[in-house]
């Protein structure tokens, strides 16, 4: 996409400014994931690279950065290297510059210890504003250099003279932590480093509104790949941790797996499972489907078919957003108030799905409304054109080509409900237990209201992610409790995120059938 | 409770489908039975189930011998039992908060020191929450909800608009089909699942390396709740982003601007309701968000000392319901659920708002053809 815009016409060979800058870029992203790796001690300063330190090396690398980005803006301002700066670096670097200077000077007091946790804000505040509206004096290329340089240097200076070592400490009074060396160096490495590869980019794209694309596509990618790094690394870390003991006991001929076949037995020898609570979970899902379902359907039906758009159709909207968006810890708090009492006094599946289906509601609801909306009025006119009904249209037309997206929205809300702990905290609660609740098997008619009984559905019933919370709260004595926690906690991620897969998967399916149609 | 529209309603479906008597008969005795069975239930009586059983054989037949309107009729309940539930809801949330307004009054939001705002000072309470004396004081939860709140948006807001950026403006299709389902699935994740990782792992590894006189701070919760969050404000900003219409793109491109310079100034301000949106169901996500911190947080109803300690342990409004309401009965039940009114007027009154943004501003947008 972007070489469509690319103005750069002549393009033979990469100047000596470009090819400064982007070592400078390379060697700012090695340094910026080494910090991120220390700061997560996944690497100490322990270990050494090249037989230097791992702080110092990286302090090395971080003071070349700061060299190579100088050189290139010294040789711009001295119209050495062809760019084209702008007259001000603009406010968001000068912004930023301000806001670490501001920053500096507050926690420098505030390290002294003069004026207390808050002394330091007005000279901070002052440092700041002088940072911020010298750096509009100068021109991009020095404005965007000087304090960078100034940065890395600082940094990887204190870094390498040991005035800051791993074993420095600040543990400020007014805080209930304390910030030592080894974790205060890989951060200020990491955003110092990210801040010279940024100035960098700016370098590299020959300063200008190109320069400027290039440091915010930097920052903006590197911003993506991080934050996807992290939740892969929270998924793989959940998988490594949670894989072993869910498949301890897992033989395929003759097939058993232990984990997920057995209950919760409480007995050294045989492996604990939780099955009780995959089945628990799975009433717990169907009956809130069908609660939620069809009256979501029927409104959504209701709103786009026969309703005029009025004070009615905007009371409805407002009802469904606040339902949409009200926490379900409060959904809990009705269910425990309201529900509870009404069923039998005590918690309960029942209350459980009921309270999950109200949750299921709004999501499907507001998908239902958008899927029948997309659908084309031409159908609705050759259907009306053929004498038939409006019913029979909404029935045999409407609601079939809305189908895709109605299933695609009740699919993504039951994945969403399924790891849902809150409400059944409140209203379920169903512990530990070794057999599974037996629903289907338990009906019976009485004599008295309301007369027919379940035993089953109006007691507590385990669930997957209530179960997870017993496991922290200590309902497991055992010592492989927290074994178990990432047992259940993978079994869990897997059943939910296998729910929102096959939603995902469903609407891209029909999306691309509907563009090639 | 229809309001006026749907009663104007009822003699236009008379005129169209020519009411019968038998329909119209079919009609009363589903109305009466439904409003039987609900103010039964609402009564807390079994003898619910006999309306309900006379409802379900109404629509029987109906459904068999009046399939439209009954139909008609069947999706209008509907529409009314989703206002009847947020209805029921804010009543029952309120009507058991009552009994802690009338025992703390003011002082449901007092502090230990009487503070003066605009010359009312609110009284004072000797501790902010003791079961033993009576004394329910929801300030540090306030304090608490607030704080995690704003860590978490300072990690999901900027994060999460640079990440729907890439997504929409920058990466390759190729890269974006992978990504974009991908992100939508993490935002799946269930937040027990954050909680037991940053109850076991997390924890422990800030106590080490930050030297913290307590597990479980409220930095560590708005860490997690921010990165709970940000996979949902990604996905819902770059949804606002790809909708806006590629002509705006096209004309500032001819201009001659960069990609960087159109998206700055051309589509980011375009989409800005539906951004700012997102970032408002984060803010709602993260201060709804019960499990992660109930589990990770310290339980301590205390205000930090000094209040700029982020990572002291305090409580939250959700943990301290989801925690407490197990051995709570009387005032100290009544107190948690005035915990719940704070939580659920707070996230109304943020969603109503983002909605009324995004209308107006698609008002605004949408006078272009």
């Amino acid at each position: 996409m972007s070489g469509e815009y690319a103005s750069t016409l002549v393009t033979d060979e990469a100047t000596l400014g470009e090819r400064v800058a982007s070592t400078t870029i390379g060697l700012g992203l090695l340094v910026f994931v080494l910090s991120v790796l220390a700061v997560a001690r996944v690497v100490t300063e322990e270990a050494s690279v090249l037989g230097i330190g791992l702080y110092d090396f990286l302090a090395g690398g971080l003071l070349a950065m700061g060299l190579g980005v100088g050189v290139v803006g010294v040789g711009s301002a001295l119209g050495r290297v062809a760019t084209t700066p702008d007259e001000t670096p603009g406010t968001v670097t000068a912004g930023a510059f301000g806001l670490i200077a501001a920053a500096v000077v507050w926690l420098s007091t505030a390290q002294i210890g003069a004026f207390g946790p808050l002394g330091g804000v007005p000279a901070g505040l002052l440092a700041g504003a002088v940072t911020f509206v010298g750096l509009g004096l100068l021109p991009e290329d020095l404005g965007s250099t000087l304090p960078t340089v100034a940065v890395a240097v600082a940094v990887s200076g204190a870094v390498l003279t040991n005035l800051l070592t791993p074993a420095w400490l600040w543990d400020p009074e007014w805080l209930s932590a304390g910030f030592s060396g080894s974790m205060t160096i890989p951060v200020l490495l990491a955003v110092a480093a990210l801040l010279t590869a940024w100035a960098g980019a700016k370098a590299y794209g020959g300063y200008g509104s190109e320069g400027r694309q290039a440091g915010a596509y930097l920052l903006v990618a590197l911003n993506a790949l991080g934050m996807l790094a992290v939740l892969l690394a929270i998924i793989l870390f959940i998988v490594t941790k949670g894989v072993a003991p869910a498949f301890e006991g897992f033989s395929l001929s003759p097939f058993d797996w232990p984990f997920v076949l057995n209950g919760y037995s409480f007995r050294p020898d045989v492996v604990n499972g939780v099955f009780p609570a995959i089945v628990g979970t799975i009433y717990l899902v169907v009956g809130a489907t069908l609660t939620g379902v069809p009256v979501a359907v029927a409104a959504a039906v209701f709103l786009t078919e026969y309703a005029e758009q009025g004070p009615f159709v905007g009371a409805v909207e407002i009802a469904t957003n606040g339902l949409w968006s009200t926490p379900s810890v409060v959904y809990g708090l009705f269910g425990y108030a309201f529900l509870v009492p009404r069923l039998g006094g005590t918690t309960s599946l029942l209350s459980g799905m009921l309270v999950l289906g109200f949750m299921l509601m709004p999501l499907c609801l507001i998908t239902s409304r958008e899927a029948i909306k997309a659908v084309p009025d031409e159908y609705r006119d050759a259907s009306a054109a053929l004498g038939v009904s409006q019913w029979e249209t909404v029935k045999s037309v409407v609601v079939p080509a809305a189908m895709p997206g109605i299933v695609t929205g009740v699919i993504l809300g039951v994945g969403r409900i399924a790891g849902e702990t809150a409400p059944i905290l409140l209203v379920m609660s169903g512990g530990l237990r070794d057999d599974a609740p037996n629903v289907l098997g338990s009906f019976e008619f009485t004599s008295a209201p309301p007369f027919v009984a379940n035993d089953a559905l109006l007691q507590s019933s385990p669930a997957l992610p209530y179960q997870l919370y017993a496991t922290i709260t200590s309902g497991v004595s055992a010592e492989n409790a927290v074994e178990y926690g990432w047992g259940t906690a993978f079994v869990l991620l897997v059943v939910v995120l296998s729910f929102y897969a096959v939603g995902i998967a469903t609407r891209m399916y029909f999306r691309r059938r509907l563009n090639y149609e | 409770m229809l309001g006026s529209s749907s009663l104007e309603a009822i003699p236009r479906l008379d005129r169209r489908t020519d009411l019968s008597r038998e329909a119209a008969a079919m009609l009363a005795v589903l109305s009466v039975s439904l409003l039987g069975t609900f103010v039964l239930f609402l009564l807390n009586d079994l003898l619910a189930v006999v309306p309900l059983v006379a409802f379900l054989a109404a629509v029987g037949y109906g459904w068999v011998t009046q399939q439209d309107v009954t139909a008609r009729v069947l999706s209008l309940i509907a529409t009314a039992s989703t206002i009847a539930i947020l209805g029921l809801i804010t009543v029952f949330i309120f009507y058991r908060a009552v009994p802690a307004f009338r025992l703390m009054g003011a002082r449901l939001f007092g502090f230990t020191d009487p503070v003066t705002v605009l010359g009312v000072s609110l009284p004072a309470v000797e501790t902010f929450w003791s079961t033993g004396s009576n004394t329910y004081s929801l300030v540090p939860m306030i304090w608490g909800t607030l704080v995690t709140t704003a860590i978490a948006m300072v990690i999901a807001g900027p994060l999460g608009i640079a990440g729907a950026l890439f997504l929409a403006e920058i990466a390759p299709p190729m890269v974006r089909e992978v990504v974009k389902p991908g992100v939508e699935i993490l935002a799946g994740i269930p937040s027990i699942v954050y909680g037991y990782l940053g109850f076991v792992t997390l924890n422990t590894f800030l106590f080490e390396h930050l030297r913290m006189s307590n597990l479980g701070s409220l930095f560590l919760v708005g860490l997690v709740i921010g990165l709970m969050a940000l996979p949902t404000v990604v996905s819902v900003a770059d949804d606002a982003l790809t909708s806006v219409p590629a002509s705006m793109r096209d004309g500032s491109a001819a201009m001659g601007a960069t990609e960087w310079q159109t998206t700055k100034s051309i589509t980011l301000p375009a989409a800005l309701s539906g951004v700012s949106a997102a970032v408002l169901l984060g803010i709602g996500r993260a201060i709804g968000e019960t499990m992660a911190a109930t589990v990770i947080i310290g339980h301590s109803q205390q205000l930090p000392q000094p209040l700029a300690d982020v990572f002291a342990s305090t409580e939250t409004l959700t943990s301290l319901i989801a925690s407490q309401y197990g051995n709570a009965d009387g005032g100290h039940m009544s107190a948690l659920f005035a915990a719940g009114v704070v939580l659920f007027v707070t996230v109304l009154v943020l969603s109503i708002g983002a909605r009324r943004v995004e209308l107006r501003m698609e008002r605004k947008l949408g006078g272009e053809p």
